[in-house]
């Protein structure tokens, strides 16, 4: 179909039910827009989205009754490309369609003003009309997509997408800032709903994912930038010094107990209620099983500090040695070579991004009404590392404050008599539901609450436990059993929130708290208070969100491009997001959200191309001064200067990375960047019908 | 708040306060009064008698009321300090409060703080927000410091364990007071304050807790007895003190007063000392005993033999 | 209602308090939030602030959360009779811990402020208002021994010794609700 036809425009004007109907006078607007100029048929129909509808038009266009289409209805955020589909089934070139919103910005918003309502409906199909009559064919584009993904942040979310995306065939990249794999997981003792022991179903898949020949596992390692666009994202990944051979670490331990007690720091994993080395492994299952040299404890005993300097010889001759190096059997923590503090950079082309990167716990320490300082005030992810059989004390329940004197003993292979707590008393809601710190639930730590105390009791029957709630949160399947089973087990469950803890000379806490149930304070002498505090987006999530161009909503999570019905993606295509990166959730929904997420992203590229709408800028060299106003501007970085034959820097839109937005557009002096499918014409047009409303422009 | 640092920072360079006395300092315990009186001086501060000054108010007076006749009557003290330059300062935890809150409701709250400047244009004054009421206690902490004080005292409380009693309106809410602890739920400055003059100040259980006074006593005695009774025999059991030393000057009237109705009760079978820490330090410093601690009902005799004994 | 004999009711109907809200056109809430309480919209009755209330731990009725809740249903009436709000310590320890922010010691003070409007006002708190507005001193004792025993002027540098500033005083009360509301005789 040529361009130089005379338009002939067909208006469909749809009631969407009562949606449109019911404010807007449909057949007032049909009678007027009989009136438009080109315009050859106007229909109404209850549905016109429907299959009948759609019919209408098909028809229209293939009896060479009309060559433009105009539809009157809903919005085009959903409906534009059922309708185009409608032009391009009957044979017309699908841009050759308009819609005129007359439901969202119209019946919708003026629902009380019938008459009003009708006018303002007529305007906005006027204006539709108006542009429909400039419009131009236009071709789809493709674009070529790399099938290959990079997952961001290996916990139990980025291990599952990365298994399922590897399984069905795409090379994944897993890219981890810590020294292993695992995330928060790992550090959990057992896990509802059934109670499995977490180490006992993690490990076994965390091992699959070093070992699976599709996955290109880069632990220790962060994103430093991110290029390109949905289908060829460029990456740069910096994996972080490890100052160990990976080569040659076998994971033998042998170096682990060697650093002395100055560089001894809190131990991550054990969330600070041990002590670990600065050559460390993370913990007896990471995954890869190698050390790294925190250099910032590192004390580089002898000097030897990885500059490149031999060792400097004792007396009797014999090279001064770090003790880590020392022992390590195999040369891997040697300390002759140079090690190049920044690490390596790696480059990756992926088509899609899955970003995993999880969740980290409060700090008891923002609450001081609850004596932080004290050690036998913990949090519960320290009760999980307290019962956990690879915790500080083995699995053995003591009082935290009597751990430093039991990991002494061990050292010097000693036994030792340690207090046992007869009284544990868990407060929930530390920082969540908090104006001053988080406003949301956490939504894991009443059911981690009941969870861990169950465990405790059933294992310790003579133990007294009390959960101060506000209320309890079991929605979800076998939820609601570990309440009940809670409170058959005697465990004291309290409604009301503890309101402070001061410390008892002896060591122990008294907790002051409220039984809203009988309508008055209590207090509870104990020997353990576990503050449930609250699950809160990594501190660097901010930073990532803006290398890779997403959003992080106001609770500083990362934002879903549509909370029901796009709950994995983004607002940039090609990025997909799963497990608490998104909002704190327990393991089956950060599980599911994962393999939606990796589903979403085989769907994408599993094609191989996919198909961008033509509606994207371009510059007309010949009106270009190359001023370059524009390349800033753009937020997608789309456009460069370019020097052309005449020497003459001109501006150029690259049409793989512009998404149509239209700021290049407006802000040209010279008028020089077109916008297809929104050009001057076509929206001066719109512009000038509704400005002179009630007048219709001739030309 | 710019300028409101600069008053401060004046303030500190000439030492100058503002002596702010409330109401049951001037009438139920002037020994309080009169040891300030005593104290500043030797310690380099200077006293303004802040003339014309009246009650806080209070808080079973106008803020129990109305909001801007609370903070007017604030102001007008407040603008007897910003007047001269300078900030008030007390040995009354309700003042502090009530003065304090006021402030922030002002400095928070454009159109209170007009509200509140037209009706002090009646009386020809003008509050900018500059001057704040500070608590004797920090002033001897941050401003005068430890080390002063230990230079200043004649008298060293060997063998003396104290029980502190900072009181409510020393801690919250913090986000009002001028100064604050760093942790609003387990308070040093008073504990370090006594352990300057030589004594031993430990922490117990229920240091922190109300001691009853004000509105629950004057509400219902009795219920307000349960409360100091708690306290007492917290200190009691945990660190049997020899003497209670608070900041506030309406902490010492309950923990004085009460104890001695208790113990005549039959509710209590022991006796502790309380004294106010300004007495205390004046007690340290050697003044007159008659005058700086002249004042109880729970009998002090003792514990004043002990410190001054040579 | 089925009354009991402190005057609240012991079952609650709480229709009849909506009833009456609308009946009367005023918001109960809306009315406390007027009178200082802005934020008591916010609360979620956790009961942090009676853990650690003085008032709670001594058996007064009515205290922080409670009224609170209180309040939010609409009570007014049911309340004017009871001692808690003018038994508040102003400790402001509820403020501190309130993870809602909502100020507890706001709410039992914009009751207080309440209460005064229906003249619901404990018979100690007028005499203080009178004191102040005499002698500029809410605790008036004639201590002038005690005064002049510890070596102290009979009056001190306040109110109590400058007539101007006491007329001062006055004429900021005289301008105030205090004056409106007609509590205690403030011709002078
Ligand atoms: C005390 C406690 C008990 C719990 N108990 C249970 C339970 O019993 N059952 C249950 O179902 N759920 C439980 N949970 C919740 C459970 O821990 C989470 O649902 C789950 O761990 C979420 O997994 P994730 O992969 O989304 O995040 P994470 O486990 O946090 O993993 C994120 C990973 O990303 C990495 N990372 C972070 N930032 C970056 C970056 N910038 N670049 C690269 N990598 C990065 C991290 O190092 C980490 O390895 C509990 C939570 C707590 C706090
Ligand atoms: S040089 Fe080796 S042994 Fe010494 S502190 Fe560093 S890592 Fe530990
Ligand atoms: S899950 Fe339970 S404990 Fe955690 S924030 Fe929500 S309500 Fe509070
Ligand atoms: S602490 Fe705050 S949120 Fe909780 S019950 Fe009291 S006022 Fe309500
Ligand atoms: S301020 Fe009042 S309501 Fe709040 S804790 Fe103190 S006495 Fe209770």
């Amino acid at each position: 179909m040529s361009n130089d036809e005379k338009p002939r425009i067909g208006v469909y004007i749809c009631h969407c039910g009562e949606n449109i109907a019911g404010a807007v006078d449909v057949k007032a607007v049909a009678e007027f827009a009989k009136t438009l100029p080109d315009v050859v048929v106007v229909r109404d129909y209850l549905f016109m989205c429907s299959d009948p509808g759609q019919e209408l038009i098909k028809q229209d266009i293939r009896d060479g009754l009309v060559n433009r289409v105009v539809v009157a209805a809903c919005t085009p955020r959903t409906h534009e490309p059922i309708f185009r589909k409608a032009c391009e089934d009957a044979g017309l070139n699908k841009y050759y369609f308009e819609m005129a919103n007359i439901r969202d910005q119209c019946s919708w918003a003026h629902w009380h003003e019938k008459e009003k309502a009708t006018e303002k409906a007529k305007a906005i199909v006027a204006a539709a009309v108006a542009k429909a009559r400039l419009l131009e064919p236009l071709e789809d584009r493709y674009i070529e997509l790399t099938k290959e993904v990079m997952v961001i942040g290996g916990g139990i979310a980025g291990i599952f997408a990365a298994l399922d995306l590897a399984n069905a065939g795409f090379k994944v990249h897993l890219v981890e800032k810590s020294p292993s794999i695992g995330g928060n997981m790992a550090k959990l003792d057992k896990t509802f709903p059934t109670n499995d022991c977490s180490a006992c179903i993690l490990t076994p898949l965390m091992v699959e994912v070093a070992n699976h020949p599709n996955i290109n596992l880069l632990t220790y390692s962060e994103v430093e930038s991110v290029e390109g666009s949905v289908g060829n994202f460029k990456v740069k990944v910096r994996k972080k010094q490890t100052y160990v051979d990976w080569d040659k670490c076998t994971g033998c331990g042998a170096c682990l107990d060697v650093c002395p007690p100055k560089a001894r720091v809190p131990d991550e994993f054990n969330e600070g209620m041990s002590l670990r080395g600065a050559i460390y492994i993370p913990f007896p299952q990471a995954v890869p099983k190698k050390a790294v040299v925190d250099m910032d404890a590192c004390i580089k005993c002898g000097g030897r500090d990885f500059s490149g300097k031999e060792p400097r010889l004792s007396k009797s001759g014999k090279p001064i040695l770090a003790p880590c190096e020392k022992v390590c059997p195999t040369g891997a923590a040697d300390r002759t070579p140079y090690r190049d503090p920044n690490g390596e950079l790696v480059e990756l082309n992926v088509g899609a991004i899955i970003v995993a990167t999880g969740y980290k716990v409060m700090d008891k320490h923002h609450f001081k009404e609850f004596a932080p300082e004290h050690p036998n005030v913990i949090t519960a992810m320290q009760m999980e590392r307290l019962i956990s059989a690879t915790g500080p004390s083995e699995g053995k329940l003591i009082k935290p404050s009597e751990i430093p004197k039991l990991l002494e003993a061990k050292k010097k292979g000693e036994k030792v008599e340690v207090e046992k707590p007869h009284t544990i008393t868990f407060i929930s809601c530390v920082g969540s539901r908090d104006n001053r710190y988080h406003t949301y639930c956490s939504r894991v730590c009443c059911m981690y609450m009941l969870k861990q105390a169950m465990i405790l009791k059933e294992k310790y029957p003579d133990l007294d436990i009390y959960i101060f709630f506000i209320d309890v949160r079991t929605p979800g399947k076998d939820f609601d059993e570990y309440y009940m089973r809670c409170r058959q087990l005697g465990i004291k469950i309290i409604k009301g929130r503890a309101g402070g803890i001061q410390p008892l000379p002896d060591d122990r806490l008294l907790v002051k708290g409220y039984d809203a149930e009988i309508g008055k304070p209590v207090e509870v002498v104990t020997d353990i208070a576990v503050l449930a505090t609250a699950i809160e987006p990594n501190p660097t999530l901010k930073e990532l969100a803006r290398t890779l161009g997403i959003n992080v909503g106001a609770e500083g999570f990362l934002k879903e491009r549509h909370t029901k019905l796009y709950p994995v993606d983004t607002m940039t295509e090609g990025i997909f997001i799963a497990g608490c990166a998104q909002g704190p959730k327990d393991i089956p929904d950060s599980v599911a959200q994962a393999k939606a997420a990796a589903a979403s992203a085989m769907s994408l590229l599993d094609p191989g191309k996919m198909t961008v709408e033509p509606l994207i800028s371009e510059v007309n060299k010949e009106k270009c001064t190359g001023c370059g106003i524009c390349v800033p501007l753009c937020p997608y970085g789309a456009i460069s200067l370019v020097e052309c034959e005449d020497g003459k820097k001109k501006s150029e839109i690259n049409p793989a990375l512009c998404k149509g937005c239209g700021v290049c557009t407006a802000a040209c002096p010279s008028k020089a960047i077109t916008l297809h499918g929104f050009t001057y014409d076509q929206v001066l047009a719109q512009i000038k019908t509704i400005a002179r409303w009630p007048e219709i422009p001739a030309e | 708040m710019m300028e409101a640092e600069v008053v401060e920072k004046d303030a500190e360079k000439k030492l100058k306060f503002g002596l702010f006395l409330g109401c049951n300092i001037p009438f139920n315990r002037p020994d309080v009064e009169q040891a300030m009186r005593k104290i500043f001086p030797v310690l380099g501060v200077e006293l303004d008698e802040l003339k014309g000054q009246s009650c806080c108010p209070t808080w079973g007076t106008m803020p129990s009321i109305d909001i801007t006749a609370w903070c007017a009557v604030a102001a007008r003290n407040l603008c007897l300090g910003e007047e001269k330059g300078i900030d008030l300062m007390t040995a009354c935890n309700s003042c502090y409060g009530s003065l304090n809150e006021a402030r922030h409701k002002m400095l928070n709250n454009p159109k209170l703080m007009s509200d509140v400047n037209e009706l002090l244009a009646k009386i020809g004054k003008r509050y900018e927000g500059k001057a704040k009421c500070r608590h004797v206690a920090w002033v001897l902490y941050k401003d005068v410091g430890l080390e002063k004080i230990k230079e200043s005292i004649k008298y060293t409380l060997d063998d003396i364990t104290i029980a502190v009693q900072p009181g409510c309106h020393f801690l919250w809410p913090s986000e009002v007071y001028p100064d604050k602890e760093e942790d609003p739920f387990n308070p040093v400055v008073l504990r370090e304050l006594c352990e300057a003059l030589g004594a031993e100040a430990p922490y117990y259980t229920r240091l922190i807790d109300c001691c009853g006074m004000g509105a629950l006593r004057s509400t219902d005695p009795e219920k307000s007895f349960t409360l100091v009774k708690e306290k007492l025999e917290n200190i009691k059991e945990e660190i049997d003190a020899d003497l209670i030393v608070t900041t506030c000057s309406s902490c010492l009237i309950q923990l004085d007063d009460a104890q001695e109705r208790l113990r005549k009760e039959g509710k209590l079978n022991f006796s502790i000392p309380v004294l106010h820490y300004v007495q205390l330090l004046a007690l340290c410093m050697g003044f007159e005993p008659e005058q700086v601690a002249g004042i109880c009902v729970t009998p002090r005799d003792e514990i004043i033999n002990r410190i001054i004994k040579g | 209602m089925i009354e009991s004999e402190e005057g609240v009711p012991n079952v609650l109907n709480l229709s009849e308090i909506a009833e009456r809200e609308r009946e009367e056109d005023e918001r109960v809430v809306e009315i406390v939030r007027e009178f200082g309480a802005e934020n008591l919209i916010y609360c979620m009755q956790c009961g942090s602030c009676a853990a650690v209330c003085p008032l709670a731990r001594v058996g007064f009725e009515w205290y922080n959360k409670k009224l609170i809740k209180a309040l939010l249903l609409g009570m007014k009436e049911e309340l004017l009779d009871d001692p808690t709000p003018w038994a508040c310590v102003a400790c402001n320890r509820c403020t501190e811990v309130c993870p809602r922010q909502v100020s507890p010691f706001e709410v039992m003070f914009a009751v207080r402020r309440m209460m005064v409007e229906e003249f619901a006002i404990p018979t100690l708190a007028i005499e203080g208002l009178r004191a102040l507005y005499e002698y500029g001193h809410a605790v008036y004792m004639t201590g002038r021994e005690a005064r002049k025993k510890v070596g102290l002027p009979e009056k001190p540098p306040s109110t109590d010794s400058d007539e101007q500033a006491l007329k001062d005083l006055k004429t900021i009360l005289k301008n105030t609700k205090l004056a409106k509301l007609g509590l205690i005789p403030m011709n002078d």
